[in-house]
């Protein structure tokens, strides 16, 4: 019993903080692509810039990670 | 890819799945291990602390696995750039080629981003990115997270004594596990096939009043046989940027260098008027407040990022070790390349963008 709250918050804190994050990441890649299709000479700037702004998007979605982590591991 | 090739895979593939995790709740893992043990903090390399320092406020110096393995990512660095150093030649053999490969997509990232000052911001953002990217990836090469030293069903429980004291509890002896290996002596390993080699510690011994562990003897105890050593692995060697205080000295040392550049080129007071400015009405000044909790805000996201990426793959790297033991790690691994060299790009490009905006004089806005 004890550890069951903290068990239930490290999975709230990993399920619903990876929607905001892959909703982000999915409107990042379609607008890549979108633009990819309107552009194709300009390939290799497009993907250099998505992956830039995919690792920010991504970025959030391990700062739940982390603490869901914290609370299994540490807490 | 040939069927040949093809079928070999597949068969890999159900051989691991069979052998792993998986496989074992179906009584037939071969050829897996138990899991690894993991912790947020990093381990000391030997049992007793390094220097013992009488007060309460710093506590004990150690080693720690990740020191130790930046000590390595040093080394790598100074050898690989004394070597290049030694003999330049105009037509560049293969680590020169390397070096300067490396030097001249950097220079050019950072001319794109800082524009004239360029040169000026290269060495730090330079060195930040190379110390980065050899940490993440010397941390995925064999060895790392599985060589080690076992400590103790002793010490083991006393982690979690200490530990539970801080809760205010009692420590749970069937809620402490331990690895049991295979072998006495001062060489023990968990061979393929020790998926079920856990144990907790009530399975083995009790905790007497007088606080100390007894084992139980041979017909109590099912936990371990003779021949086999329980105990709980703490690794020698475990990626640099796993642990919290790596990240967080790399990006206090940016933000100050940051901060530093922005006082030697606009001046103290030119610096500091961008944070608290009476001089553009009372909206600046909340936004001057707000950019102040934006820096802070800054190392916090700085440290989480690398942090965070590199923690996280080192637990996917385990957990997938366990469930698909010989091959499942195989397409993980590739991603923990392209992740290192991205976060560490990632850092260093914010470094040199966030230079190049603290140097920005505000009227340019």
């Amino acid at each position: 019993m004890e550890g069951d709250i903290k068990t239930i918050g490290a999975a709230i804190a990993i399920g619903l903080g990876a929607i905001g994050p892959g909703l982000g990441i999915g409107l990042l890649a379609g607008k890549a692509m979108e633009a990819l299709g309107r552009n194709p000479e300009a390939a290799g700037e497009i993907r250099q810039n998505m992956v830039l702004a995919l690792v920010f998007a991504e970025a959030i979605s391990i700062y739940a990670l982390v603490i869901a982590a914290l609370l299994i591991f540490v807490a | 890819m040939s069927r040949p090739v093809i079928i070999v895979v597949l068969i890999g593939i159900i051989v691991s799945i069979l052998g792993g995790a998986i496989g074992n709740a179906f009584g037939l893992g071969f050829l897996g291990s138990p899991i690894a043990h993991i912790q947020l903090p990093a381990e000391p390399v030997f049992p007793e602390p390094f220097l013992e320092t009488g007060s309460g406020l710093i506590g004990d110096i150690t080693i720690t696995n990740t020191m130790v393995a930046s000590w390595i990512t040093i080394v790598i660095l100074a050898v690989v750039t004394f070597t290049v150093n030694r003999k330049i030649r105009e037509v560049p053999g293969r680590i020169q080629g390397l070096a300067e490969v490396t030097f001249e997509f950097f220079l050019g990232l950072a001319k794109n981003i800082a524009g004239n000052n360029a040169r000026r911001f290269f060495p730090l953002a330079m060195t930040i990115f190379l110390f980065i990217i050899v940490n993440n990836w010397i941390g995925i090469l064999p060895g790392f997270g599985t060589i080690g030293w076992v400590e103790s069903p002793e010490k083991v429980v006393h982690h979690a004594e200490v530990k539970a004291e801080k809760d205010h509890g009692h420590v749970n002896l069937e809620t402490v596990h331990l690895q049991v290996f295979e072998g006495t002596g001062p060489i023990v390993l968990l061979p393929p096939g020790s998926i079920n080699n856990h144990m907790t510690v009530s399975e083995g011994y009790v905790l007497e009043d007088d606080g100390h562990l007894r084992e139980l003897d041979t017909e109590n105890r099912h936990g371990f046989n003779e021949g086999q050593t329980p105990g709980l692995l703490i690794p020698y060697l475990r990626s640099a940027n796993s642990d919290l205080n790596t990240p967080l000295a790399l990006a206090l040392v940016a933000m100050v260098t940051i901060h530093w550049w922005a006082f030697s080129t606009l001046g103290v007071f030119g610096h500091l008027g961008k944070f608290i400015n009476f001089k553009q009405g009372p909206i600046m000044f909340v936004v001057g407040i707000l950019e102040i909790i934006g820096e802070l805000a800054r190392i916090v996201s700085f440290t989480f990022r690398l942090f965070g990426n590199i923690f996280a793959g080192e637990m996917l790297l385990i957990v997938m070790a366990f469930l698909l033991p010989v091959i499942g790690i195989i397409p993980f691994l590739g991603m923990e390349v392209f992740v290192g060299f991205m976060q560490a790009t990632v850092f260093a490009v914010l470094t040199l963008l966030f230079g190049s905006m603290a140097v920005a004089s505000h009227d340019e806005h």
